[in-house]
């Protein structure tokens, strides 16, 4: 009698660390991984995979667990560092640093869940999951105070005259479907098929404080801008294993683009015909194209990867990946990217394993200067490591930190002349409150430390 | 009849029982599941164990495998056995054997420039002592002249050195030239070995530009409000620099992709591309511009039996030519003070393929190397664009190629010509600026054609004379206008010529095509001859060459020559180095990279005036020069073990004349390990530096003194921790301003002033291997430089910028990822302290109502990534 393996790989409370950034409050974060055991290894799972959730990746991944039914439960948790500088410049007026001038530290958490079946058919295995994750998260948040030129001289504290605010929320979550077939142990097959549903809310303020108003005669009004949308899709993705020996896997995925179906409101307008940004002008500077906040767009992406099992005194994987994202299907002034994954694991005498990895990664940001469009490409290396244990014969938990650093630049969030009101000021003709435009950027200095755990059981 | 059934019996049962006996190392899982009285999870272990882990080497290995209990172990005992079973080949067993020095190597690579390939190669396959020429061993990493002469005078005789305890009775060999050569070379027999070896390697680095580099991109480019002018000020903008108009805030990480391919040692191949920061990473590459930004090479080396024993070497493609002491050639970016060519400062002389991250001195063409017996002749041809400084020479407007060059220049980051061209734009439309751009750097400005060679004569071991030229063909004109045209081209604004000062002598007297003295030429001809004679402990060398300008070829002294001396006495614990050189300031040869306390334009306005140059990318003139500086000094340099516990581990000073200025200066340097025990070691190091020595009524004297202490403990299993102190001291002339009156700065009206900066620096490092195959390494250090600067020995790369205060911290993990594929991974952190104050004090106090910002930070992230895999 054949034996039929159980593997339930359960719930995963995923806690991830990702980067929600303000960059990215329209359009969003795509969530790459959600498991900690390939996390913790950079990422790098386009051949193989260890978890449930590696199949995000690569469908075929499924295959490589083991037979039966399984269950996962995964947590996480994120803090973004995000320290904001204004150029400044010596006393020759030369340019020669930048100085801070508003920090936010956010945390975000997400949750995971997955269950899959794998039994073996006459010559071939079939394996399947039901997965429920996030796929892309729009959470961000920004705080910054203004304060006005009072009480400087005394050594006070300046008077505090408006709170800016950006909120966002929400994300585009996946109900996953994924199906996947080893044939002839050689070659596993998968595809995946995603119902994407999810909605965001931004909210961006400008509120006067009392103080504030008491100068104004309560002259002041407040500004709120609001972005509400929802978003559904079917997404497909499509993956192969080719297993050529037990040292060394070969690992294709491809996502083709999805184009989201996006409704909902910009300040009252319908999301069809609020502009984001404009794509181009013509010779007098008069738009002529642009993009809504209705086109949403999830650029066709190519992964492959290898993963490598040799001889070594520690049991020891590695594997790399390198992905190829086709960013100019979301827009044609972005150039399409590689990033870059790899990741070891070593087993250590005590059986504990350490894993660490390293990935590069590409995006880019969109601006408009008076009539001119340009993308920012900006790159985020992320240093990983971590580990793991079994527990109770069938639990198994792992836990990754990832750490990554970037930097960019961007446009003041809250221009200046916004707050140019002679009576908020003191000394107001030594004032000149004008917006910084790119002449004089902000840069932008983010870290992102993410903690993943996720607790498995198999039966 | 009984007893023949009885033995029958007894045979087939040793035979059954023999047969029962599982081989752990070659036995089927099949085999395991179904022969052993164990679990098919318990066979899985076994058999994964050898498959991802080890073969056997005892049965006891058994209770490594966390389901083999000692109940199962001693089960198993008598039905399995362990037979000798191995997939290393030869190579991979030596590269285990020797992968401490091959990871030395690839630590130093930075320093060695492309050697420790060649290293790495003998490593492998090391070569037959007997059979080697002087200059083979030489080039061997810490051989002196002496070692060599010592071998060569025993096997010139018949003699043949048989193993490693005869290659020590060589009479006159120090102990450290025989143990350093011992794992290069055999004997005897030769190793067995592979034939075919490749080596790829991949290095991910994303450090941030230095403090010079980013000084001279963030420097203005527009500019309006010289002082005392009633211009309009300068615009705050940030695109008003280099730095700020390409974005380099964002600039991505430089990547390498390097391939070499060895069949014996006989054919060799090798291909790099490198992308420095900022560059276009290579999947944005064309095949143009992998040809030409990448650097390759195909070579043959072997011996030909042609009228006797002939050693032929030919490489065709990018490569390195060094010859005696580097006076005439040695082509190389990479700048090295006091390159003594001994110990760890060799250079490796002849004709080697060169793919290293040299790219303004690479020569691309083909070189021959032809020895035998006592004669090698060298021939080598070299056809390459170089990148060059082009200024305004027609007065056009523009930067074309019509116009004259200045020099050769290795760009930190090397815009494209269009980009360049573009910034220039922007910064000359800006409202007029009155900056307008004079001079700048051009991407393959210059063609550059090379026809040179090498010719040694050995009449017996130890002693040779050889000559050395190489013609220069360019496409365009070098020119140096006068000083007072000189300084219009090269400085923003006539204000600031008053900061040129004699050391600029040095620019001025930059090599011309066009010159009224000897007329016009396209070329440039250096020529020199180099001896060496070793006489008993003793190896006296040296090299003279000359530019050849207005004297004729032959006749030594009408030209402007470089001289070089040296001397090198070994005995078992001590040796003594004596080095004399000389070059003339006019001695202007691109591939001069000989001896020199420091690089050439030091102190002129090309590292000084960064503020003042009409294009701040001049800058890099000085940043990475690789040319000597025009000196003339001693030097004097010696190691001594006083006792078994007691080392003088290395002892200099030299003594030298800046002769663009006549400035003299000292700097020694004293090094003591002391080792009570051999675990235990304290290191004391004290450096003393005085510039300017000799006139005590010169503005310019300073004086630098350091001090490091610090403790070694190695502890089990190659562990080991360093703890350190460093104290610096400075003492130099003050800058006028902290000499005015503080009611009312701007005027020099205090009548003394002397500037003493003194600063310190603890770090701590921890090496911890987990095994054989994994080692990480931790370290942390903090610093307050106060005006002096810290430079730092990381374990792969040296970190310079450690200026103000601040601390770091960074690991590397090293981890053998196989037998041929190695992964080190490194992090770094650094902060340096809050600079609001100094920047505040230094640009005046804001007036009412302007801003102040609480933090003006600087951090450093950095990772670094390489990947080897050698097959």
């Amino acid at each position: 009698m054949k034996k039929v393996f159980f593997i339930i790989t359960l719930i995963t409370i995923i806690s991830g660390l990702y980067s929600y950034s303000i960059l990215e409050k329209e359009t969003g974060n795509i969530i790459g991984n959600l498991d900690p055991h390939s996390a913790a290894m950079g990422s790098a799972v386009g051949a193989g995979g260890f978890r449930l959730f590696d199949s995000m990746v690569n469908p075929a991944n499924i295959t490589g667990l083991k037979n039966g039914f399984g269950f996962q439960g995964t947590g996480g948790f994120l803090i973004d560092s995000d320290n904001r500088s204004l150029p400044m410049y010596n006393s020759f007026d030369a340019y020669c640093g930048d100085a801070v001038y508003v920090s936010n530290v956010n945390t975000f958490a997400d949750f995971a869940g997955g269950i899959y079946y794998k039994r073996a058919i006459s010559d071939f295995e079939l394996a399947a999951s039901l997965q429920y994750r996030p796929q892309i998260s729009f959470k961000a948040d920004y705080f910054e105070q203004v304060r006005n030129n009072k009480n400087s001289d005394d050594n006070g504290y300046p008077p505090k005259i408006a709170q800016n605010s950006i909120e966002s929320k929400g994300g585009i979550n996946a109900i996953a479907f994924q199906i996947a077939v080893i044939d002839t142990n050689l070659f596993s097959y998968g595809l995946e098929v995603a119902q994407l549903t999810g909605d965001s809310e931004m909210e961006r303020s400008v509120i006067w404080t009392p103080e504030a108003q008491d100068m104004m005669n309560d002259t002041l009004n407040d500004t709120i801008n609001t972005l509400d949308r929802e978003f559904s899709a079917i997404q497909f993705k499509v993956g192969a294993n080719i297993h050529f020996s037990p040292r060394f896997d070969l690992g294709l995925s491809i996502t083709p683009k999805v184009e989201l179906n996006v409704t909902g409101d910009k300040d009252g307008v319908d999301v069809d015909t609020a502009v984001f940004v404009y794509t181009k002008y013509d010779s007098t500077g008069i738009p002529t194209d642009s993009l809504t906040y209705a086109q949403y767009i999830l650029p066709m992406n190519a992964r492959i990867g290898f993963s490598y099992k040799p001889r070594n005194i520690m049991r020891t994987v590695m594997n790399c990946d390198v992905e190829y994202i086709k960013w100019s299907d979301t827009n044609p002034l972005y150039d399409d990217a590689i990033n870059y994954y790899i990741g070891v694991e070593h087993v250590l005498n005590n059986k504990i394993p350490f894993r660490f990895g390293f990935n590069y990664t590409t995006s880019y940001g969109l601006h408009e200067d008076s009539g001119f469009v340009f993308a920012d490409e900006i790159t985020t290396p992320t240093f990983t490591a971590g580990t793991g244990f079994t527990f109770l014969d069938k639990f198994t938990f792992d836990i990754s930190l990832e750490y990554s650093n970037r930097q960019y630049e961007a446009l003041d969030l809250f221009m200046d002349s916004y707050y140019d009101h002679e009576d908020l000021w003191e000394n107001y003709y030594y004032l000149n409150l004008q917006d910084r435009g790119w002449e004089n950027p902000d840069i932008v200095h983010e870290t992102f430390i993410n903690l993943k755990s996720a607790i498995s059981f198999t039966w | 009849m009984k007893k023949l059934i009885i033995i029958l019996l007894l045979t087939m049962s040793i035979i059954t029982i023999s047969e029962a006996i599982v081989d752990l190392n070659t036995a089927t899982l099949q085999e395991l599941k179904t022969q052993l009285p164990i679990t098919e999870e318990q066979a899985d272990d076994i058999y994964n164990y050898r498959f991802y882990i080890s073969f056997f080497q005892s049965i006891y290995q058994l209770r490594e495998i966390e389901s083999i209990d000692q109940e199962t172990l001693n089960l198993l005992k008598p039905l399995v056995s362990v037979s000798h079973y191995d997939e290393k080949d030869e190579s991979a067993q030596r590269r285990d054997d020797i992968y401490y020095l091959i990871e030395r190597l690839g630590s130093s690579e930075g320093l060695q420039e492309g050697m420790s390939d060649i290293w790495e190669d003998y490593l492998i396959s090391p070569r037959n002592i007997n059979k080697l020429a002087f200059s083979d061993i030489l080039n061997l990493p810490n051989t002196s002249p002496i070692d060599v002469a010592a071998i060569l005078n025993r096997v010139s005789v018949g003699d043949s050195i048989s193993n490693y305890r005869d290659l020590r009775k060589s009479p006159g060999i120090s102990y450290y030239g025989a143990k350093n050569l011992k794992n290069y070379i055999y004997y005897k027999e030769q190793p067995e070995m592979r034939d075919l070896y490749f080596d790829y390697q991949m290095k991910y680095n994303d450090s941030p530009y230095g403090d010079n580099e980013k000084e001279m991109y963030l420097e203005s480019m527009i500019r309006f409000d010289p002082p005392n002018d009633d211009d309009p000020d300068t615009p705050v903008i940030k695109r008003q620099s280099y730095w700020g108009y390409f974005n380099m805030e964002s600039h991505r990480a430089s990547m390498m992709n390097k391939l070499r391919m060895r069949y014996k040692d006989q054919f060799k191949a090798g291909f790099i591309y490198e992308t420095p920061k900022g560059s276009t990473p290579i999947f944005d590459s064309n095949s143009r511009t992998l040809f030409e930004d990448g650097k390759f090479y195909v070579g043959y080396e072997n011996n030909i039996n042609l009228l006797g024993r002939n050693f032929i070497k030919v490489y065709a493609g990018n490569f390195r030519a060094t010859f005696g002491e580097g006076l005439v050639m040695e082509n190389t970016d990479s700048y090295s003070p006091r390159k003594t060519g001994y110990g760890f400062n060799k250079r490796i002389t002849g004709i080697i393929g060169d793919i290293s991250r040299t790219q303004e001195y690479a020569l691309r063409g083909i070189a021959l190397d032809w020895k035998r017996n006592n004669l090698n002749a060298v021939v080598f041809l070299s056809s390459d664009k170089k990148d060059a400084v082009v200024y305004d020479s027609n007065e056009n407007g523009e930067l074309d190629d019509d116009d004259y060059i200045l020099g050769y220049i290795s760009m930190t980051n090397r815009f494209s010509n269009d980009e360049l061209e573009e910034a220039e734009a922007f910064f000359n439309d800006y409202a007029g600026n009155e900056n307008q751009v004079k001079i700048a750097p051009r991407l393959d400005a210059l063609q550059e054609d090379i026809i040179g060679g090498h010719f040694e004569y050995s009449p017996f071991i130890g002693t040779h004379i050889g000559f050395t030229g190489y013609e220069a063909v360019y496409d365009r004109e070098f020119v140096v206008p006068e000083e007072e045209e000189l300084k219009g081209i090269l400085i923003a604004d006539d204000y600031y010529f008053d900061k040129w000062k004699i050391t600029d002598n040095e620019i001025t007297s930059m090599y011309s095509t066009i010159s009224d003295e000897y007329g016009n030429r396209d070329y440039r001809r250096v020529v020199g001859f180099d001896w060496r004679t070793v006489l008993n402990n003793t190896s006296i060398q040296g090299e003279y060459a000359e530019l050849q300008t207005d004297g004729s070829l032959g006749k030594i002294g009408d030209d402007p020559s470089a001289l070089l001396i040296s001397s090198y006495t070994q005995f078992d614990n001590i040796y003594l180095l004596s080095i004399y050189r000389d070059y003339d300031l006019d001695f202007d040869n691109p591939y001069h990279r000989s001896f020199s306390e420091s690089e050439r334009f030091d102190d002129t306005v090309f590292e000084k005036l960064t503020y003042g140059l009409n294009n701040t990318l001049l800058n890099d003139m000085y940043n990475n020069s690789a040319q000597p500086s025009a000196e003339r000094g001693i030097y004097f340099e010696t190691r001594y073990q006083f006792h078994q516990m007691l080392t003088l581990t290395k002892a200099y000073l030299d003594i030298w004349e800046r002769k663009s200025d006549a400035r003299r200066g000292v700097r020694a340097q004293v090094k003591l390990e002391f080792k009570p025990i051999h675990q235990l070691r304290f290191r004391l190091r004290h450096k003393h530096q005085v510039k300017r020595y000799d006139d005590e009524m010169e503005r310019g004297k300073s004086q630098a003194d350091e001090t490091e202490l610090k403790l070694v403990v190695y502890l089990s299993n190659f562990n080991k921790l360093q703890l350190g102190y460093v104290y610096a001291r400075v003492l130099q002339p003050p800058y006028l301003s902290i000499l005015s009156d503080p009611a009312e700065p701007g005027a020099p009206d205090m009548a003394q002033a002397q500037t003493l900066s003194d600063g310190d620096m603890i770090y701590l490092d921890y090496t911890h291997h987990f095994n054989e195959n994994l080692k990480v390494i931790g370290a942390f250090s903090m610093w307050y430089a106060n005006g002096a600067s810290f430079w730092d020995f990381e374990d792969i790369e040296l970190d310079f910028d450690m200026s103000d205060r601040g601390y770091k911290a960074w690991f590397n993990i090293h981890s053998r990822i196989a037998n041929n594929v190695y992964l080190s991974l490194k992090y770094k952190y650094k902060q340096f302290l809050t600079r609001e104050l100094e920047f505040r004090e230094y640009n005046e106090i804001p007036d009412e109502g302007e801003y102040y910002f609480q933090r003006v930070e600087r951090e450093e992230n950095i990772v670094r990534l390489q990947l080897d895999w050698k097959f």
